[in-house]
């Protein structure tokens, strides 16, 4: 028997287990050699690591769809933007800079978490109101409580320090939030294969029937899946107004979009059940090395947007009839 | 007895009609216009209704599009993005001053437009992508392409396509042309010719398959029925809504712009969704959708008019949006109770 | 005159054989019953006729030509149309767009609705009268469906009307009209080919009678010529009383009852049923295809949180009002379809053997892996599943190998009842006597209480202490001991020996 289709071959098995990961990785790696062909200093450690600093804020907000794509029932989370920009926005003001009042912020981050992601849990999952339609809606009306928060006056207010040593400044090349993110990434793994939250999670979203019929409440899983989702993107908020040394209107926004381009691209089934954090982070560096190759190439926005599109179209197709031919 | 039975039939017509969904919608609108018509000064002279028929104008052309779409089983995210990416296409043909570049323009964009609905159509019905995410990345696709074209807004148009929007600066006209499209907007005609364009389709046989479709997919496919084209036609039949609002667009603006489109689409699926049509396909009138449209857009003057922040109106639309969604989920299970009652007494 | 000839036709899904070497004749004008116990393939011979499936071997001849189709559509169009069980309607659209949906009458490119509504009108005026075509489908009761699926058929103009099952759904009046409606159909030379489970009915439609029995031809009875005797056909479906000596030396009658369920009923889908289960019993439940079983296991797993239900479980009352419920008190189902209701098929078998573990509150929040690993390699030994391993996805095992993980999920718990919904469908030989032996062996061991819904009714006659026969929901008869033959069960489950108006109330 052939040794590449022996499926006791331990590299083939690595494959076939990890498959959408493998290739995630293999086409950033082609990525930043087209690169380096085609604009020169493209390949260099700096740069990797500068792609990575400006992945991992699509990475985290990818954590959240992830999570909520994979209970299944078509789950998506569209709201994590304007939940991040509506915690940072609320908390500036009330940290200003200052270490000591921390803590109220991170208390502020839960709160709005949990509400969001309660709402958009009981709409979705106990109402059965569609996950798209829903988040989209409560994206606006988070977007609109900002707009009537700061109408007529400007956002004001600092990040404490904490939050900016965390995610603006680093170690030596490092960036600090690299190392945030493999520790996210690390929790985040032994969660999901280790507990029996994983179990649940990914079972819920495979067979929403079978799990029910063993016995897990199937609406709560989704409903609490949509409560992590956005306490997360609440405590995303807080490391983005770190980043950035302030608050501002649309700060979240822009992240949306990529980060579900990034659970695609990483490999999590769209049909809910399956998906693994380091193939997500790998899809978003992807994305970043894609968008960046496209700038230093001159094509600018426009590329960015069309290679994510095109991109996400390809993979559509290849998982979709992948999906068929079972 | 047949005065009676009469009664009794014009009682029961009575009875069925507050029961419909589509009752409840009218008298939504009916207290939306009333309230408008009380903030808004001069609300029924001609020189306003007809800035309130332009303004309503895209939002209702691209809720009718949407409708169709649902109605077949789907659902476009990439509606306002193809909007933006069609007034690109227009602008970078025609050239000022070239009347003739404004032949080619239409012609060119109208086959764009169908190639949009085509593409969208194959990765939903022949591919088998689910349509959230199918449109979910051709939408980046629409958007991509329009800033290529169009990286800033911009652009020229030809003196004559001023026509989608207004009479007003064509040159070579005479006076009473201008005056009937003082009373009579373009926009007006963009909407029924949208009506007219659907009336013809929903008595064919597409229009009965796109409910079909919409209902049951399986069903439809073991009645013959050749569903991925229906799908396909159905997306295809939302580009020519997209394409007509784009034309309002350039008339209005005299130019492209490549972020035209993007809050638009989330607006023209609530409008859909609180016109009647429900998302899980197959139920709900093209026409009615225009009624959502209708209530979104007064929704938005009532809060410009009343005096609150225009901050609140993205809040309220959420809100709105939610609220119509929830209740009209609330409705059918309402309605399946009901119907289980009766069932079980007989 | 022979409209249609099927011969030598063969069929088999995976290793199970539907269609050994079947044979059908229909002649013109005429109504040609089609009998046979459950999985006899009759409804196999239908869908291969009308173009669902295509044969493994034989051929088939329609008005003298030679045919095989490659769809519905194309049987359709050469004049054969089937009214399947699983009803193929658009809910949304009204009666007569049903009826006509795809072959619309058009007025050039337009719809020609009137004329559309006229043919509809005309159909539905001999089938069911005081039906308005106007209404929507999903307004309608099963049985107005099942009519309205006839009607559809009927439209295409077919020279062969098959009708499978068409009276499952319908009221007794129903019955009588589309007996009419089908008398009015031959007379204008349409050929029927007619599937019923209700005796009585095919004998007084029927011209003729095939009877199927294991993929083959088990007899035939023409009655122009031979009288109509239930007793001749009910020894060709079951093809003679076999005398099987099984032996069922467990002693159960004296045990103690585990689980009473007292005046059960399910929105109209169960009836009043009211039984007990005694400890170290097998229950069978038989009877028909879809007379409610598969119901009455979801219900007792507690799949229907709506459902009152006056259970008690060794004396004390209990709520199967959530699955969750259910699996606490050790009442634990093995769902009829494996693959959507008991298996995460792209999950490794590792996940699925624990899963049911995971909703128990005092299962630890870190996975021990090892210790579950161990676990599953016992349930893996004692039920000798054949697997590559713990960490393959469950989709690329065998039929039998996946049923297996259904019931070894359950190994590990402390069994009160098992619930087992058609276990054995779809499954190999050798996997299904693994499963019973396990199951015998633990019922004789640990005293377990089995309820066994099997559509195989020999299944029923070799494992079972008792079988009660369901029809339309209810409980009709319940067979002991040494009673439960082929003979009995089928007698029981047709309605044979209850009066005509026991079968309709």
């Amino acid at each position: 028997m052939n040794a590449l289709t022996n499926r006791n071959n331990p590299a083939v098995k690595f494959y076939l287990k990890y498959k959408r990961i493998v290739i995630a990785f293999l086409l950033i790696i082609f990525l930043f050699i087209l690169g380096e062909v085609t604009v020169s200093n493209f390949l260099s450690l700096g740069q990797i690591l500068l792609t990575i600093k400006l992945a991992s804020f699509i990475a985290l907000f990818a954590l959240c769809q992830m999570i909520v794509i994979s209970a299944g029932g078509s789950g998506l989370d569209l709201s994590v933007g304007y939940t991040a920009t509506i915690t940072a926005v609320l908390t500036a003001s009330v940290m200003d800079g200052q270490n000591s009042h921390l803590w109220i912020a991170i208390l502020i981050a839960l709160g709005i978490g949990i509400a969001v992601g309660f709402a958009n849990g009981v709409l979705t999952a106990y109402l059965k109101l569609p996950p798209l339609v829903v988040t989209l809606a409560m994206a606006n009306i988070l977007q609109g409580a900002i707009n009537v928060y700061t109408a007529g006056a400007n956002i004001t207010g600092k990040p404490s320090p904490v939050l900016r040593i965390i995610a603006a400044k680093s170690i030596g090349i490092f960036p600090n939030i690299l190392f945030l993110l493999i520790l996210v990434a690390v929790i985040v793994s032994l969660i999901l294969t280790k507990t029996k939250l994983g179990v649940i999670l990914f079972g819920t979203g495979a067979n929403e029937t079978t799990a029910y019929l063993s016995g897990i409440n199937v609406k709560l899983v989704r409903c609490v899946a949509f409560i992590i989702s956005g306490v997360l993107a609440s405590v995303i908020g807080l490391l983005l107004i770190g980043n950035m040394g302030m608050a501002f209107k649309d700060m979240g926004s822009n992240y949306v979009m990529p980060s579900i381009a990034a659970a695609v691209v990483g490999g999590v089934s769209l049909m809910g059940g399956d998906g693994n954090y380091v193939g997500v982070i790998l899809g978003a560096i992807f994305l970043q090395t894609l968008t960046n190759l496209l700038v230093a190439m001159g094509w600018g926005d426009a590329g960015k947007w069309l290679g994510f599109g095109i991109v996400l179209f390809v993979l559509l197709i290849l998982y979709v009839s992948n999906r068929r031919s079972r | 007895m047949n005065k009676t039975t009469e009664k009794k039939q014009t009682s029961s017509f009575m009875n069925n009609m507050v029961k419909r969904p589509e009752f409840s919608i009218l008298v939504i609108l009916v207290v939306m216009i009333t309230l408008t018509a009380l903030l808004q000064k001069n609300f029924f002279s001609i020189k306003s209704i007809v800035r309130n028929i332009n303004a309503f104008t895209p939002l209702i052309l691209l809720t009718m599009g949407q409708a169709v779409v649902i109605i077949a089983g789907g659902i476009d995210l990439s509606a306002g993005p193809a909007l933006s990416l069609l007034t690109c296409v227009l602008t970078f043909i025609m050239k000022e001053g070239s009347p003739v570049t404004g032949v080619y323009a239409l012609v060119i964009t109208f086959a764009a437009a169908v190639l949009l609905g085509i593409i969208n159509g194959i990765g939903i019905g022949y591919l088998r992508i689910p349509p959230v995410i199918a449109t979910f990345a051709t939408s980046f696709m629409w958007l991509g392409t329009a800033l290529f074209i169009r990286p800033t807004p911009g652009g020229e148009t030809v003196n004559w396509f001023n026509a989608f929007y207004s009479f007003r600066s064509l040159e070579n006209v005479p006076q009473v042309i201008r005056t009937i499209g003082d009373i009579i907007p373009p926009a007006l005609v963009l909407v029924l010719l949208g009506c007219f364009f659907w009336y013809i389709l929903s008595r064919t046989r597409t229009g009965r398959y796109i409910y079909a479709v919409g209902s049951s997919l399986e069903s439809a496919y073991e009645s013959g029925i050749d569903t991925a084209l229906v799908q396909t036609s159905a997306y295809i039949i939302n580009s020519v809504f997209i394409f007509l609002t784009a034309l309002f667009f350039v008339g209005q603006n005299q130019s492209g712009d490549a972020r035209l489109g993007d809050p638009l689409t989330l607006r023209a699926i609530a409008a859909a969704v609180v016109g009647g049509i429900a998302l899980s396909g197959g139920k709900g009138s093209v026409f009615f959708a225009i009624v959502g449209a209708l209530i979104l857009s007064f929704v938005n003057k009532i809060i410009f008019f009343a005096d609150i922040p225009y901050a609140f109106q993205t809040l309220v639309g959420g809100v709105i949006v939610i609220g119509a969604i929830a209740s009209s989920r609330f409705y059918t299970i309402y309605n399946q109770k009901v119907r289980k009652k009766e069932s079980s007494l007989i | 005159m022979v409209v249609l000839e099927a011969k030598g036709i063969k069929k088999h899904f995976g290793g199970v054989v539907a269609l050994a070497d079947a044979n059908l004749i229909c002649r013109k004008g005429k109504i040609t019953g089609l009998l046979g116990a459950n999985g006899s393939g009759k409804s196999t011979m239908s869908k291969i006729i009308s173009g669902v499936y295509s044969a493994d071997g034989g051929d088939i001849r329609f008005k003298g030509e030679q045919v095989k189709y490659r769809n519905p559509n194309e049987a359709q169009k050469n004049g054969i149309a089937m009214v399947f069980q699983n009803l193929s309607l658009v809910p949304d659209l009204t009666v007569w767009q049903n009826i006509v949906l795809g072959a619309e009458e058009k007025k050039r490119l337009f719809l020609n609705n009137e004329a559309s509504r006229i043919i509809s009108r005309n159909i539905i005026d001999k089938l069911l009268p005081g039906l308005d075509i106007n209404r929507m489908i999903y307004e309608l009761n099963p049985g107005e469906m099942q009519i309205v699926e006839i009607a559809k058929a009927v439209s295409a103009k077919p020279e062969l009307l098959i009708l499978d099952e068409p009276t499952a759904a319908l009221e007794q009046a129903e019955v009588k009209s589309l007996f009419t409606y089908m008398r009015s159909l031959v007379e204008q030379g349409v050929s029927i080919i007619f599937t019923s489970h209700r005796l009585w009915e095919v004998m007084e439609i029927c011209d003729d009678i095939v009877v199927f029995r294991n993929g083959t031809n088990a007899g035939h009875i023409d009655f122009e010529t031979e009288e109509k005797d239930p007793e001749k056909l009910i020894r060709y479906i079951t093809g003679g009383i076999k005398e099987i000596k099984i032996e069922k030396d467990r002693n159960t009658l004296s045990g103690n009852p585990v689980l009473q369920v007292h005046h059960l009923s399910y929105g109209g889908i169960l009836k009043d049923i009211s039984f007990e289960l005694r400890k170290g019993e097998i229950l069978g439940i038989g009877g028909l295809a879809g007379q409610g079983q598969h119901e009455l296991m979801l219900l007792l797993a507690g799949n229907y949180p709506k459902a009152v239900c006056c259970a008690e479980l060794n004396g004390k009352p209990i709520n199967l009002t959530k699955p969750v419920n259910a699996i606490r008190n050790n009442i634990l189902l093995v769902p009829g379809d494996r693959q959507l209701e008991g298996l995460f098929l792209n999950h490794p078998v590792f996940t699925n053997l624990i899963f049911p573990k995971m909703g128990l509150k005092k299962q630890p929040f870190i996975t021990p892996r090892k210790m579950y690993k161990e676990e599953c390699e016992r349930t893996i030994a004692r039920l000798s599943i054949k697997t590559d391993g713990l960490d393959i996805p469950v989709r690329t095992l065998s039929g039998g190998n996946q049923q297996k993980i259904v019931v070894g999920k359950w190994l590990p718990f402390d069994v009160n009842v098992l619930l087992l919904a058609d276990p054995a469908k779809g499954v190999d030989i050798g996997a299904k006597q693994d499963l019973y032996a396990y199951i015998i062996e633990q019922v004789k061991k640990e005293r377990m209480s089995v309820i066994l819904y099997a559509s195989d009714n020999q299944e029923l006659i070799e494992y079972c202490d008792r079988v009660l026969i369901m029809y339309e929901g209810r409980i009709v008869s319940t067979i002991e001991e040494n009673d439960i033959n082929e003979d009995r069960i089928i007698s029981a489950s047709m309605g044979i020996g209850r009066t005509e108006g026991e079968r309709h109330e």
